[in-house]
């Protein structure tokens, strides 16, 4: 009689949940942390548990960074963000894969060589740019750059668009195609686990931006989520445990927006439609 | 169907990008009701800004002419934007600089020189702290919006524990160590005197000190040395006073009297070792009060010892109201109006003492029990103005920053015994004198 559970088996379940404890202690140790008081969080050597437990960080750092203002333009900026940065980043990448014309592979070493230059080396030039363009003060440069194609987005598009068969390609030709249509009809839509990735990484990184916002934007209406919570830092003392809550509160948008990007990663193989 | 989707997503992102783009061009310097617009940047806290923006308030009740916009940030993010702003010109009319700061503003040619205004409109006897922003030419560049003054913080908790009198004015630096070596205890309890210590499990310090203000050039100049001359061009690091000085700091590291780099490393941060109640000293500045108050810890403060030869010496920075060179002759006047109101108004003087952030810059003030309250700790605040007499600048200068640099990161090196005092000496010597000349000279 086999037995139902083999040993390699037991031993396997034991592996991950171990190492899933692992992982989750830190984000378990931010959440209490999130709940102690400032005396509390100074002690050293620090305590696990939170006593007393104070819920009401979480409402005083909602009101202190101004949540409920900043949060609608932190979507705006990271909606607008994701969509230019899918939509011209695989555009382009789209025509260094596909399409044949002078230069190209140049082209695209050129756009790969970009992303060796630190952004704080550009900053002044693009504040100077924006400046001239009038847009200093407003959401725009924040999201701007993102509708003229990302470096690490093209690339990874491109390998994503070489990775499908020609005969896609082919065949849409000759049901009549031109080059716009094979790529949105039937390159697009075979990349979605790619263009999910994308998009979770671009509305991390933009969520979570703090540089371009806090270089750009003056006015309290403009302000970011990132902004709102670093403004609670002090140059002489800081508030780290409301620092804390209002980092977990900004973390929720990003679960949502993995959850729901998480299916297209296991969803089917591209190749499947071949004979 | 989908072209028309798709057709129909881009007209909206184009309608969204108008009305982003709207309300984008800058700002007149007249407002529509005639006001002046006076542009001002600060960095600030939650509880800074309540009350910065509480005296503006008051301020524009007065002066009704003129409307002021506010930039700002927490410090850090402060600077960094006020760089990129003064690269591309659009920094604000006036703006509170960090008293390290002002120097390497005036030298860069980023600030106006204020000289005139100050001799003819600020009364020296009423104001504390305006000679800090004077350099060697006797230029004013700023004026003082808040004074920190260095002293010793003591955790009255652990000296009562461990049956140690409380530091006084007489205590010289080696008083100090004395009383550092009763504080410092191993996880047995014993302490550094005790024959059967043990220096690899040191739980309390007795005496903490790091970084610029907070640090090791306090002790220096309190032994007769220094580490800049003063044209601030040269330096002077090199010298029997000095090493005498760090002999000292390297023989309580040696007999881990005081936390080394890797211990405060260990604490995340190097405020926290004192905060915790896991050092029984520290030097640290009046602003420090906040976060100590916050962590309700048991303290008070005494001045800095004295050296060998009884000379005293209080890091001082006069954190200050700068004006931008490339505003306009409105602008100035305005800016300057602001400047007085700040420094001479007893309104805005007693509300930002209440932020407890600051020593005022009024002396009236800073003598009254509007500072000098017992309501809150410490209960030896005069002890901070005391200090104003023997107190100097931390040889700020247009690469404080870089050659501060230097002077910390050597000095981590010998107290983790990488090299001895001669070749710190040597080392830091040569360092600093690059840092000098690669801006002074070229």
């Amino acid at each position: 009689m086999q037995r139902r559970f083999p040993l390699s088996k037991i031993a396997g379940y034991l592996f991950v949940i171990i190492s899933s404890l692992i992982m989750f202690v830190p984000f378990l140790t931010t959440i209490f942390n999130s709940l102690k008081t400032y005396k509390q969080y100074m002690q050293f050597p620090p305590e696990w548990l939170p006593d007393p437990v104070k819920w009401s960080n979480y409402t005083q750092v909602w009101e202190q960074a101004n949540f409920s203002s900043y949060t609608m333009n932190s979507v705006i900026v990271a909606v607008l963000s994701v969509v230019g940065t899918l939509l011209s980043s695989s555009m382009v990448a789209f025509a260094f894969a596909r399409l044949r014309f002078p230069f190209r592979d140049t082209l695209f070493m050129i756009v790969l060589g970009t992303m060796m230059i630190p952004g704080i080396v550009t900053i002044i030039p693009q504040f100077i740019i924006f400046k001239n363009l009038g847009l200093l003060d407003s959401l725009a440069p924040l999201w701007i750059l993102e509708w003229l194609g990302q470096p690490f987005a093209i690339f990874l598009m491109r390998q994503a668009f070489l990775s499908i068969p020609k005969d896609y390609e082919e065949a849409a030709k000759l049901d009549g195609c031109n080059p716009l249509q094979i790529y949105w009809k039937v390159f697009l839509p075979m990349c979605k686990p790619s263009l999910a990735t994308l998009a979770v990484f671009t509305f991390m990184g933009k969520w979570n931006e703090i540089l371009a916002p806090i270089i750009y934007l003056i006015s309290e209406e403009h302000f970011t989520l990132p902004i709102g919570i670093l403004s609670l830092r002090g140059q002489y003392k800081t508030d780290d445990q409301l620092l804390v809550a209002g980092a977990l509160i900004s973390l929720i948008p990003i679960l949502i927006v993995f959850l729901f990007a998480e299916k297209y990663f296991v969803e089917g193989s591209k190749t499947s439609g071949l004979k | 169907m989908k072209k028309r989707r798709l057709l129909s997503t881009i007209g909206i992102l184009g309608l969204l990008t108008a009305v982003l783009f709207t309300g984008c061009s800058s700002q007149p310097s007249i407002t529509e009701g005639g006001q002046l617009e006076l542009f001002l940047g600060y960095s600030s806290d939650p509880p800074t800004k309540k009350k910065m923006e509480e005296i503006i308030a008051k301020f524009q009740t007065s002066h009704p002419n003129i409307k002021i916009k506010t930039e700002t940030a927490p410090y850090e993010d402060f600077y960094q934007k006020l760089t990129t702003q003064i690269a591309a010109g659009t920094a604000p009319d006036i703006w509170q600089s960090d008293g390290t700061k002002v120097f390497g503003f005036a030298q860069r040619g980023a600030i106006r020189d204020i000289t005139d205004y100050v001799t003819k409109e600020i009364n020296k006897d009423e104001v504390n702290g305006l000679e800090f922003n004077k350099d060697a030419d006797g230029k004013y560049w700023g004026v003082p919006q808040g004074i920190q003054v260095g002293a010793l913080f003591y955790n009255k908790d652990l000296f009562d524990k461990a049956g140690v009198s409380y530091p006084t004015a007489d205590w010289t630096w080696d008083d100090l160590k004395a009383a550092a070596a009763k504080l410092t205890l191993d996880a047995n309890g014993q302490n550094a005197d005790d024959p059967a210590f043990d220096k690899n499990s040191v739980k309390q310090f007795g005496f903490t000190f790091f970084g610029s203000s907070r640090g090791a050039f306090n002790i220096l100049k309190a032994y007769g040395g220094g580490v800049l001359d003063p044209t601030m061009t040269k330096s002077i690091i090199d010298s029997p006073e000095n090493k005498k000085a760090v002999e000292w700091m390297a023989d309580g590291m040696k007999r881990r009297l005081f936390p080394n780099p890797a211990d405060l490393k260990a604490f995340q941060s190097n405020f926290k070792v004192f905060l915790s109640g896991a050092s029984a000293m520290q030097i640290d500045i009046y602003a420090a009060t906040t976060a100590m108050n916050g962590a309700e810890l048991n303290y008070d403060v005494a001045p800095l010892p004295k050296g060998p030869d009884g000379k005293r010496f209080a890091p001082v920075i006069a954190n200050s109201w700068v004006i931008n060179k490339k505003a306009n002759e409105q602008k100035v006047r305005a800016a300057q109006e602001w400047i007085t109101y700040w420094t001479t108004s007893d309104e805005a003087q007693v509300e930002w003492t209440q932020v407890g952030e600051a020593i005022p810059v009024k002396k009236s003030v800073a003598n009254s029990d509007k500072f000098l309250t017992n309501n809150t700790k410490p209960e030896n605040k005069k002890v901070f103005l005391d200090s104003l007499a023997f107190a100097g600048t931390i040889d700020t200068n247009a690469v404080f920053a870089e050659w501060v640099k230097v002077f910390t990161d050597n000095l981590s090196e010998l107290f983790m015994d990488k090299y001895g005092v001669e070749e710190y000496i040597a080392k830091t010597d040569q360092g600093i004198q690059k840092v000098l000349d690669d801006f002074f000279k070229k």
